[in-house]
């Protein structure tokens, strides 16, 4: 047996062998920067997993399983800190399951016409390069006020927008709001969905969402999102265990470990430093993994052909 | 190296019930063996070997032929279907556009053999038994393509095969080790899929064959691989219920382990 065999592991699920210490690697990576920028971290880890040979199936649907044990740590400090508005992160995981049924449907189907890599490399493009922009120019503009001495323009009291006038309302005595369910449901059912399709807990995008749209106190706003996530991704799991079956139990498990060590250094560098310049940071992260997909659609790859085995042998 | 020191006991084991065992024969026929009969995949499985060896049976009765003798070993994993993809430029963007099926294609292939396959046996000799890259049947599903086209997907198929290690075809691997035995180790890589595989043995004499013996090899998981994959399969419900279990109390342990005081 050769050294490197030592190191290896096969992954039951994904039906190859892979370094452990590689995975564990990147689970820390990923930890830390989670742990840095708070956020799960999927948007990452995923690209990782297939730009390092797991097949995208395997890669969505364990990332999920990860970012379920991401999330759980988070939500349970947060709930120590009373962080946690129960009935809305309730009606989001809702809209949540709703969404991600609807995903892990959608992606049975790409995955059975050989387009399920083109959709998801189509949707990092899209939506990691809108966000990561925007991010960047937000992130810019603060850094810039703040030389220049100028106060930030902050949330003034009882101030509304479009949202605010929507029907279907209802009270969250915790968050202090009195909202229509129409924009909790959109936010809560599509974050569901790209998060099924994507493999992303996506609270990159939950976050600012809950802040911008629904004005929800910032104090609520990352445990109430973590724990909407943790619940969506959870049911995202089981319904990939059940529906694409490419849930590799092993892959997640080394995922996971290096990813809670990581996270915990991560979130103590995170506290030394400026929120504008971690937004700076995750802005430009962000971008830059949608550039990398950007660039294998756009620059002519080096074999053409590629061949898929469709599931269940004949005979 | 245990597998070298196990396939020696087995080759002298089989060299003396080869010399004890004197039935009559008219022609020369092929008695051929796998060193083992199972692969076991485990979670250290990197890929391993197996080694086909055996003998070409004479007696004194026999007529000595002047054409030489040839022997090919085929060993063909589990059938599956394969979809071919080329992308194309569509929108400026390199897009899977055109796509060829093959429904029963060989999961693994490997052919080895004492010469050059074209000078063992006329090409359909080859064909008839599926011996060689180019001999396998790989027929498209559905669309009616030109030539070229079928050809080109065909190439990138088995290109692909080949890349991967799931494909092989080594002439002259195969070695007589005396007059009458020969031996040959055919690489399995570690993403082989599971299954029974064929290990058929040719005898050529003079582009004619002679004598065949197929062997069956059943590639498997054992132990915790196949317990989570059967589980996964079989139960997918409990299986999908056990991962998010697994990962929430990871999670918890991390936020106990970690707690700030």
């Amino acid at each position: 047996m050769t050294r490197g065999a030592i190191l290896q592991i096969y992954l039951p699920i994904a039906e190859l062998p892979i370094n452990v210490f590689m995975i564990f690697a990147m689970g820390g990576t990923v930890g830390f920067l989670s742990g840095l920028f708070g956020i799960g971290g999927g948007f990452l880890l995923t690209p990782l997993l297939i730009f390092s040979g797991i097949p995208p199936a395997v890669s969505v649907a364990t990332v999920t399983t990860q970012i379920v044990a991401s999330s759980a740590s988070g939500v349970l400090s947060y709930w120590r800190k009373a962080g946690i508005d129960f009935k809305l992160a309730g009606v989001l995981l809702c809209s949540g399951i709703v969404g991600s049924a609807v995903g892990v449907w959608l992606f049975g189907i790409l995955r059975s016409l050989g387009q399920l890599d083109l959709v998801i490399s189509l949707a990092y493009v899209t939506f990691l390069g809108t966000i990561g922009v925007l991010m960047l120019g937000e992130s810019m503009k603060a850094i810039m006020r703040r030389k220049s001495g100028e106060a930030p323009v902050g949330r003034k009291p009882g101030q509304h927008n479009w949202v605010h006038g929507l029907p279907f309302k209802i009270r969250f005595r915790r968050s202090r709001l009195y909202v229509s369910v129409i924009p909790i449901f959109g936010i809560g059912s599509s974050i569901g969905f790209l998060g099924s399709v994507l493999g992303i807990g996506g609270g990159f995008m939950m976050v600012p969402a809950l802040i911008y749209l629904l004005r929800v106190p910032a104090n609520i706003v990352i445990g109430t999102s973590l724990l909407q996530i943790l619940g969506t991704m959870a049911v995202a799991t089981f319904l990939h265990a059940i529906n694409t079956q490419s849930v590799d139990i092993v892959l997640a498990l080394t995922l996971m470990i290096g990813g809670v060590i990581g996270a915990q250094f991560g979130a103590q560098v995170g506290q030394s430093m400026r929120g504008e310049h971690l937004r700076l940071g995750l802005g430009l992260l962000v971008l830059l993994v949608g550039l990398r997909f950007a660039f294998n659609l756009i620059v002519e790859p080096e074999d053409l052909y590629s061949v898929s085995v469709i599931e269940g042998a004949v005979k | 190296m245990r597998l070298t020191l196990h396939s020696f006991t087995t080759l002298l084991m089989f060299l003396l019930l080869a010399l004890i065992s004197g039935a009559p024969a008219l022609a020369e026929t092929l008695v051929s063996a796998v060193s083992s009969s199972n692969v076991a995949i485990t979670s250290n499985f990197t890929g391993t070997q197996i080694l086909v060896y055996g003998e070409i049976a004479r007696d004194a009765k026999t007529v000595s032929r002047t054409g030489k003798q040839d022997v090919v070993v085929v060993v063909e994993g589990p059938l599956e279907r394969v979809t071919t993809w080329r992308k194309d430029h569509i929108f400026g963007l390199w897009i899977n556009a055109t796509s060829q099926t093959y429904i029963s294609v060989p999961s693994f292939y490997a052919v080895h053999a004492t010469d050059d396959l074209r000078n063992i046996a006329s090409e359909d000799w080859l064909k008839q038994y599926r011996i060689g890259l180019e001999n396998l049947p790989l027929a498209a599903l559905g669309a009616r393509s030109p030539a070229t086209e079928r050809n080109a997907f065909k190439a990138a198929f088995l290109r692909s095969r080949v890349q991967h290690g799931l494909y092989s075809q080594i002439s002259r691997s195969l070695n007589f080790l005396s007059l009458t035995l020969f031996s040959t180790t055919v690489d399995l890589p570690a993403t082989i899929p599971t299954g029974e595989y064929k290990v058929t043995t040719f005898l050529f004499s003079g582009g004619v064959l002679l004598d065949q013996q197929e062997q069956v090899l059943t590639v498997a998981k054992t132990g915790f691989e196949q317990v989570t994959f059967n589980l996964s399969r079989q139960y997918p419900a409990a299986y999908g219920a056990l991962a998010v279990i697994l990962a929430l109390f990871t999670g918890w342990l991390a936020g106990v382990i970690f707690k700030k005081d």
